[in-house]
């Protein structure tokens, strides 16, 4: 299940392609699935149907799907990327903000550490059987 | 203009009383039928019903709602005696207005309890939703009906004279092709309702017993419009195919969609509004979210409570938030389309009667 806030300051095509590309990664689709139409995914979540379309570009660009009109959106088979000098640093700043956010909240270090390592394992698990 | 005989006429003004109190009826228990943290079409925090205001509101609408009945009743019946039985279709409508103020005032009463709804939305990526029964097979039957009926016609067009009176059924050709014209029409808006139940509704919960009971409740709708579509087609078959006989048409047709309309909402009534009702008995929620869910729709696009207008959202379809049903986005195009389709194609005979097109159709 997909699941956005629109009270939230990340933009809802943000938590779309975000929550797809969750998905993705997990394994959940496999290549040559079908994704929901964007006007079936923009009447689930109430918004209009550009912000969805906006979401799948974003992540057609990221080489996860295939945009083909009148046919939708198809998963494809994508190979993992070749770690570039500058990947952990795309990263780093909202892991830190992220992270920065949890102690605000009242978490440990180790709590938030184990979480996000079992976070990984888990989408690697589902996404390499 | 049409000359019915008076046991006719009585049969239709008695029906169309019965439809009244049937509406009266429905406006009175309408408030526990709809979404728990839902209140006059208002969004409430879920026990807001129960609390004292909650029923204080409640207590005084029922209290107006008899007394606007009673007046609208009055109203009715001096109208009746004025103008004569003609006026007894104008009580269902003033039933309606009476109604509606008694429920306007209420929710007048609500708004300043309203709670911000929750602004999550979720969406199932693997559903697969069968929401009409029987299929598209099952759909499709009233075209098949009708393209039937019209074969049958064509073949014995020879015995349809272009004058009046011809045969089958006095009608002419022009009659009848006007008549099958508003037929399809009125099966395509309705195909098109089907459709749009099936593809362009926003579930409010996209998991969990509350998705279960609320497709169960869109099926139910569904099959109550299928059913509508098999009864305008086989009204329009025997309009066209079988001899006329007095008025017996018109004059069983009336209490015959009285009871359709009785079951239907007895059937929807018994599941409540996105069969809430069904989930009273098992309060399980799939939500994570701590604020009121409501319909998921923001209560400023609801114009007095009735009618959705959002051109943010995408979905046609919306659950009605004081009623059982849906209703639909006016913001969408596709929305004007089917209530175009729907509302005005039963007038086409009758604009082509006034225009002259048909000088005797009298149908």
């Amino acid at each position: 299940m997909l699941r956005i806030d629109l009270a939230s300051r990340v933009s809802v095509y943000e938590q779309i392609a975000n929550g797809l590309r969750a998905e993705l990664v997990s394994g959940r689709f496999s290549p040559g699935e079908k994704l929901p139409t964007v006007r079936t995914l923009a009447i689930n979540f109430g918004v209009h149907h550009n912000t969805v379309a906006e979401a799948y570009r974003q992540l057609a660009n990221e080489g996860w799907l295939e945009l083909k009109r009148h046919h939708g959106a198809i998963v494809r088979e994508r190979d993992r990327p070749a770690v570039g000098p500058d990947t952990m640093d795309r990263f780093s700043q909202p892991l830190r903000e992220l992270i920065a956010k949890g102690l605000a909240d009242g978490l440990s270090p180790n709590s938030l550490a184990r979480e996000m390592i079992e976070a990984a394992r888990r989408l690697e698990g589902k996404a390499s059987p | 203009m049409i000359h019915l005989p008076i046991d006719t006429r009585m049969t239709i003004a008695i029906t169309i009383g019965g439809f009244a109190i049937l509406s009266a009826v429905l406006f009175w228990f309408m408030p526990r039928l709809t979404r728990h943290d839902l209140y006059f079409a208002v969004t409430v925090t879920p026990g807001f019903r129960d609390e004292p205001e909650g029923k204080s509101i409640l207590r005084r609408y029922r209290l107006e709602l008899i007394i606007f009945s009673g007046l609208a009743f009055i109203a009715f019946a001096a109208g009746v005696g004025w103008f004569g039985v003609g006026f007894a279709s104008a009580g269902q409508f003033i039933e309606l207005v009476a109604s509606f103020i008694a429920f306007y005032l209420a929710r007048q009463r609500v708004l300043p309890y309203a709670a911000p709804p929750t602004m999550i939305r979720e969406a199932e990526l693997h559903s697969q939703n069968r929401v009409i029964p029987g299929g598209w097979i099952a759909a499709s039957g009233p075209f098949i009906l009708l393209a039937a009926c019209t074969g049958y016609l064509w073949i014995h067009r020879a015995q349809i004279d272009a004058g009046a009176g011809g045969q089958p059924n006095g009608l002419t050709v022009h009659a009848l092709t006007v008549y099958l014209l508003s037929t399809a029409a009125i099966l395509t808006g309705h195909t098109l309702v089907l459709y749009g139940l099936s593809h362009w509704v926003r579930p409010v919960y996209a998991g969990g017993p509350e998705r279960v009971r609320e497709l169960k409740f869109r099926r139910t709708v569904s099959a109550i419009v299928l059913g509508v579509e098999y009864c305008v087609t086989l009204r329009a078959s025997w309009t066209m195919l079988v001899p006329r006989r007095g008025n017996l048409m018109t004059g069983a047709l009336v209490p015959f969609v009285f009871v359709f309309l009785l079951v239907a909402i007895v059937m929807l009534a018994r599941l409540g509004q996105g069969g809430s009702r069904i989930l009273a008995k098992e309060q399980v929620s799939s939500t994570i979210s701590t604020l009121p869910v409501g319909d998921r729709t923001p209560d400023c696009y609801w114009k007095l409570g009735i009618f959705y207008f959002n051109r943010d959202d995408s979905a046609v379809f919306v659950e009605k938030r004081f009623g059982l049903g849906y209703s639909l986005n006016f913001a969408r195009p596709t929305a004007w389309i089917i209530l175009l389709l729907i509302l005005v194609a039963p007038l086409i005979p009758v604009f082509a009667h006034l225009t002259q097109f048909l000088p005797k159709l009298g149908v």
